[in-house]
């Protein structure tokens, strides 16, 4: 019973986020709102299923933009959930069922490592495991050939930190297949920022602190537009120069 | 030590008789080595450290590298206001790998000793195949603005 209402919030945070995601698209400066205020109103750990209607409706409340939309969403994957709960792995059911079936038989496992591959979703839904402060993704647009998502996520302690950052890792390298290639933490010395680069996305784990310096949601979703950008005076040649052959020694 | 001198002389020789002939120019530019011992560089990050105004330009002072020579990605010792301070190089004038770019500077990126950038943006173009080096340049990517 428990496990079934875990399940059912996972799958709705993960209509959720999905439907955040397309919001991205949309509007650049809107979505960095409704992502900020939705990232505060999901602290909420998945232990406690016993609020989790409460839990439901407030963040139907806090999530403006589609809001009815969400909710008829969230009915039709309970419903989806309880058929394929019976069923053995099933494609629908892709990822967040791994972390709560701990006792799965063996088969299943085995089957659900080959159908399961280490998407958003996954990351996503394991930050909010360990309770992530402030999760925020970004989705980096098709001219920066550099990732296709940019999380940042705080932590509350250096430990909390390299805690996510090691969980990250280890259902990483559960789920992978032989031909990914291995994925390293970076900056491990650093206890207030570490960061993963999985190929396709990238995760920052910050201290709030950190995170208040760097600033990088703004800079990743206002690119040129952003305050510290146009704060940095813009270089400029000096009147006597000339662009020579430098003579050395 | 002459050839220098009588590269750039002949060089004048050869833009004065083109604008004889024909109006061609060439672009002159020196030999170019990576970045080695005292070697002027120029900090590319926003911190207050690399920008504010000194009369000595940073230096090179070592290479944390097998050779002394440094290429993007590798970090260095600068020598910048009369204080010490790590520094990742992210560009520099000699020419690498036949699609890698190459700047017309020496860029450098300040960094602490923890890896964390000492800057908090990076507005010069930063080439984007430090992703694939073996190092810690995540950090440094993500305060980057503009990828080459």
């Amino acid at each position: 019973m428990q496990v079934k209402t875990m399940n059912l919030l996972c799958h709705s945070r993960k209509v959720l986020s999905s439907v955040l995601r397309t919001s991205v698209f949309l509007k650049r400066t809107e979505a960095f709102g409704s992502i900020c205020s939705i990232s505060k109103a999901r602290c909420i750990s998945l232990s406690v299923p016993q609020h989790f209607t409460a839990n439901l409706t407030s963040c139907q409340n806090s999530h403006h933009t589609a809001s009815f939309t969400g909710h008829f969403d969230i009915k039709r994957c309970y419903s989806e959930s309880e058929e394929s709960r019976n069923s053995e792995s099933n494609g629908v059911i892709e990822d967040d069922s791994h972390e709560l079936d701990d006792n799965s038989s063996e088969n299943s496992s085995l089957s659900r490592r080959s159908l399961e591959t280490f998407g958003l979703d996954v990351l996503v839904s394991l930050l909010r495991q360990e309770n992530a402060v402030d999760l925020c993704v970004i989705k980096v647009p098709e001219q920066i050939k550099y990732a296709e998502y940019f999380i940042v996520v705080s932590g509350v302690s250096p430990r909390h930190l390299r805690a996510m950052a090691l969980y990250a890792i280890k259902v990483y390298k559960f789920l992978k297949k032989d031909e990914d290639p291995n994925v390293k933490i970076e900056g491990k010395d650093a206890e207030d920022w570490m960061c993963i680069d999985f190929g396709n996305m990238v995760v920052h784990f910050m201290l709030p602190e950190t995170r208040e310096v760097y600033e990088l949601e703004k800079l990743w979703t206002l690119r040129s537009y952003d305050e510290q950008l146009k704060s940095i005076p813009t270089e400029t040649l000096p009147e006597d120069f000339i662009f020579d052959v430098e003579v050395t020694k | 030590m002459a050839l220098p001198w009588l590269s750039r002389s002949l060089s004048g020789l050869l833009m004065e008789t083109a604008s004889l002939n024909c109006q061609r120019n060439f672009s002159v530019s020196a030999v170019a080595a990576a970045i080695q011992k005292m070697t002027r560089v120029r900090v590319v990050d926003n911190s207050s450290l690399g920008n504010t105004p000194y009369h000595r330009p940073p230096r090179v002072i070592h290479v944390y590298t097998k050779n002394g020579v440094g290429k993007v990605g590798d970090r260095v010792l600068l020598a910048i206001k009369g204080q010490k301070k790590k520094a990742l190089i992210v560009g520099h004038k000699m020419p690498g790998d036949r699609m890698a770019p190459r700047f017309d500077s020496n860029n450098v990126v300040l960094i602490e000793d923890n890896g964390n950038p000492t800057g908090t943006r990076i507005k010069v173009p930063v080439p984007t195949h430090l992703r694939k080096l073996e190092g810690d340049y995540s950090k440094v990517l993500a305060i980057a603005n503009s990828f080459v």
